[in-house]
């Protein structure tokens, strides 16, 4: 028997508007109303409102037979509660049916992991404070921004109080292991890590309009025929997608919903497979083997490292820039250029930046407005310049913006 | 293979970017085993002719009742035309030909005896003429030549490709390094020149465009069908050459070189200048170059008050030019139209980041560059800014951008129209 881990990230970004070099020091509004409020409705419309109600739906047929995870980052929450705060009313709903896990996530979907512990635990509990106001949750297991993880982060996530972290299942650093086996970090073996079966999850990702299965689309049919190859003796199967995969990368008219909904009910009824969420691994008796990543991995492209976001000097650039002014952040009482500083650590913006995929578009460049890299690495330094004068400044004198 | 070609101009004696295309484009072709020979107005005998044969139409002898016979045959009507339009002309000239107008044209001698004609080659008053009189030697060159396939550079050689096509019977490829869209605006169309070209268009076997963007302004505007329009983009000549960093100043300079034409948008140059140096007050801006709208461009620079910041150099050659980019800290081409546009590649191989139109045919080919609407005077000066004061960008581009440069090799613009010709032959 299999036990499988369905488990959805959003992580939504605060946009940036167009922010030119003359308007530093002149006004702070460095984010896109119309674009943000926009993307948020129309993802909510296309997707978070009817997967919500497909799962409500599912679960109230299967009861506990169906379970699912989520990592909702902060800014998401934000995004939902000041543009369709139906969607968090959706979530409550959700959470209620019990069958239902938060995991613990980055406040904005930040890259802080890789800069250092500080500014990465500012940022988990900064999500912890947010999930127990909004969801009344805390969570025990940890999905890190784009599942970036590595032996260090997991150190820091197991001080935090953190049992589990969900992370990709990375070729390079598993070799011939299968990320169908349950793993934990090497220095602190209480950690017990889940890895995603890459494959698995691109097979509906990337290929579920592709024609090549069987000269038809995919079924949900096909795809437990390729779980059911997995080993028996295999005790997990993790699939974790970004929750935009069924509504907006696939539209409702590809057939994604129904072929969500059909999966979930063959394995609900398929005695061969058991819905779990990350926080039952704990208290499971199965075997567990170390996993060493000496550098931090996540589930970007073929080579499952950071390149996407801090591949070329641009990015490595901003990132410096970014974090150097972590100290200003601890002393400024400026609470609005607080929040920004830390809204320019969300991943996205770095994405932007990237020069990776010159020749093509990748399915993570789906929401870029920028002409190209150079303007949007401008941008964000424009902004992150006033950000930074903004935090400078001793006195809270933006309190009649507040 | 054999190709017969008709330029106007050929390195070194050069006025723009036409003549350093073809003497690319023909050096490529001859790395791909295509022979060329190369007909211009005027040789001066220093051409590089180590890889192709130079025909120089000044030596041509021509039968005058031959080429009346093509003259009638052929179909066209002569036109004879003072035209105040040059595709290249700086502020002397364009007075030398506004003081020569009232001078009187010189009549086509149809009858008499064999002559050679004088040509100058260049682009003054009596062009229109000297096209005329190309088309008459070429009629006889393409008597005379064996060859596969005629290739016509730019619409002043393309009644000399249309009259060696009527002649030999062979295929014509015309190639378009710029039009008349390009060069005078939407407004200010020269109906005969718009004429002779939408002439060399449909009168060609296949139309060769610089961008892709011309290619588009080919099908909309000369109303070419699609199918018989390639994009054919430019490339560059290598060089071993290293521009040398020097400075006199302290501040950052951004040059903008090229003709102060209309057409290169220099107007915009200088009100991204007045925008950056608002909020930075250490930047000097340098307008190298010269052109019709040089008086304009020095009272808009006086009346906004920033001469102290914004420099004239006039027009800038050879050492000049690698000097200049040898002192700038960015490239700005703000062209409103540019066909392709191959100064931004020359600023990119001396080290210098380039801030470039989208409207301009190079843009397709680069990455390395920022690229923004001409008239989007606030994405240009951010993009400056941007280079001036974040340092990551200006290395990127400083380290990624020779590179590209280097990449965009004649050889491989050569292969694929050895392709286009081997189909256009097979037809």
């Amino acid at each position: 028997m299999h036990n499988i881990c369905f488990h959805f990230h959003i992580s939504q970004p605060f946009r940036l508007r167009t922010y030119r070099f003359f308007d530093i020091n002149q006004h702070h509004e460095y984010f896109d109303e119309y674009q943000n409020s926009y993307l948020a409705n129309r993802l909510a419309e296309r997707c978070y409102l009817p997967a919500n109600a497909m799962l409500q739906e599912l679960m109230a047929k299967y009861g506990d037979k169906i379970k699912v995870s989520f990592s909702i980052a902060g800014s998401s929450i934000h995004l939902f509660q000041q543009y369709c705060p139906e969607v968090i009313d959706s979530f409550k709903q959700l959470i209620a049916t019990k069958n239902v896990e938060i995991t613990g996530n980055t406040y904005t979907h930040s890259l802080a992991s890789l800069y250092n512990k500080t500014c990465f635990m500012e940022q988990v509990k900064l999500q912890e404070k947010l999930l127990k106001e909004v969801f009344k949750v805390r969570p025990s297991s940890f999905c890190n921004t784009e599942i970036i993880y590595s032996d260090e982060i997991g150190e820091w996530l197991h001080e935090a109080g953190y049992d589990v972290v969900l992370t990709e299942g990375a070729r390079h650093i598993l070799g011939w292991k299968s990320p169908c086996y349950l793993y934990c970090n090497p220095f602190q073996t209480d950690l017990k890590l889940m890895l995603r079966s890459y494959r698995l999850c691109d097979d509906i990702t990337l290929r579920f309009e592709e024609k090549d299965w069987d000269g038809m689309g995919l079924t949900a049919e096909k795809y437990i025929n390729n779980l059911n190859k997995i080993p028996d003796d295999a005790p997990f199967i993790n699939l974790y997608f970004d929750y935009e995969t069924i509504g907006e990368y696939h539209t409702a008219d590809t057939g994604i919903f129904e072929f969500f909904k059909a999966l979930f009910s063959q394995l609900a009824e398929n005695d061969n497979y058991k819905f779990i969420t990350p926080k039952e691994v704990t208290a499971m008796k199965v075997p567990c083997s170390t996993m060493h990543a000496p550098w931090p991995i996540s589930y970007s492209g073929d080579e499952k490292d950071t390149a996407e976001w801090l591949g070329n000097d641009l990015q490595q650039e901003a990132f410096n820039q970014l974090f150097k002014l972590e100290s200003l952040y601890k002393k400024s009482k400026n609470k609005v250029a607080k929040e920004n500083w830390l809204q320019l650590q969300a991943a996205d913006h770095f994405n932007f930046m990237s020069t990776k995929w010159f020749a093509h578009d990748s399915v993570r460049r789906n929401f870029d407005v920028y002409p190209s890299p150079y303007q949007a690495f401008i941008n964000f330094m424009n902004v992150l310049n006033d950000v930074k004068l903004q935090l400078e400044i001793k006195e809270n004198k933006t309190k009649q913006e507040l | 293979m054999k190709v017969l070609m008709f330029g106007w101009e050929f390195p070194p004696h050069i006025a723009g970017g036409l003549g350093t295309a073809c003497y690319g484009l023909t050096k490529g072709l001859a790395v791909n085993g295509v022979d060329v020979a190369f007909v211009m107005p005027k040789a001066s005998g220093d051409e590089d002719q180590s890889l192709i044969k130079i025909i120089n139409a000044s030596d041509v002898e021509v039968d005058p009742r031959f080429s009346a016979f093509y003259q009638q045959g052929g179909d066209t009507t002569y036109i004879q035309v003072n035209s105040r339009l040059i595709p290249y002309v700086g502020l002397d000239d364009y007075y030398n030909v506004i003081n020569q107008l009232d001078s009187g044209i010189l009549s086509s001698d149809t009858y008499g005896g064999k002559r050679k004609y004088e040509f100058s080659g260049r682009y003054g008053s009596n062009l229109m003429q000297e096209v005329d009189r190309y088309a008459e030697v070429a009629a006889e060159i393409a008597r005379n030549e064996q060859f596969d396939i005629i290739h016509a550079h730019d619409w002043l050689t393309y009644k000399a490709g249309i009259a060696a096509k009527k002649v030999s019977g062979k295929p014509l490829v015309v190639h378009i390094h710029a039009t008349e869209y390009d060069r005078s605006g939407e407004h200010n169309i020269n109906s005969v020149v718009y004429g002779l070209e939408r002439y060399g268009m449909s009168e060609a076997d296949m139309v060769c465009a610089v961008s892709d963007l011309t290619r588009q302004i080919v099908i909309d505007k000369y109303h070419i069908p699609a199918d018989k329009v390639v994009t054919l983009h430019n490339a560059v000549i290598p060089t071993d050459k290293v521009v040398e960093r020097h400075k006199n100043v302290k501040e950052k300079i951004v040059t903008f070189l090229g003709r102060v034409t209309f057409q290169k948008g220099p107007d915009y140059f200088v009100e991204t200048a007045r925008k950056v140096l608002e909020k930075d007050p250490d930047v000097r801006f340098v307008l190298a170059g010269d052109g019709d709208m040089m008086p304009h461009i020095i009272e808009r620079v006086a009346e906004l008050g920033i001469a102290d910041r914004f420099h004239f150099t006039g027009f800038l050659r050879g050492d000049d030019i690698d000097k200049m980019f040898g002192m700038s800290d960015v490239y700005v081409m703000p062209s409103i139209s540019e066909p392709f546009g191959i100064s931004p590649l020359e600023a990119m191989r001396a080290n210098v980041p380039v801030v470039i139109s989208k409207q301009s045919g190079v843009a397709e080919v680069l990455q390395y560059a920022i690229k923004v609407d001409f008239w989007d005077i606030d994405a240009t000066a951010d993009a400056i800014y941007g280079l001036l004061h974040y340092p990551a960008l200006s290395k990127l581009f400083i380290s990624k951008g020779k590179e590209e440069v280097d990449n965009l090799k004649w050889e491989n613009v050569a292969r694929k129209l050895k392709g286009i010709y081997t189909k256009v032959i097979n037809r």
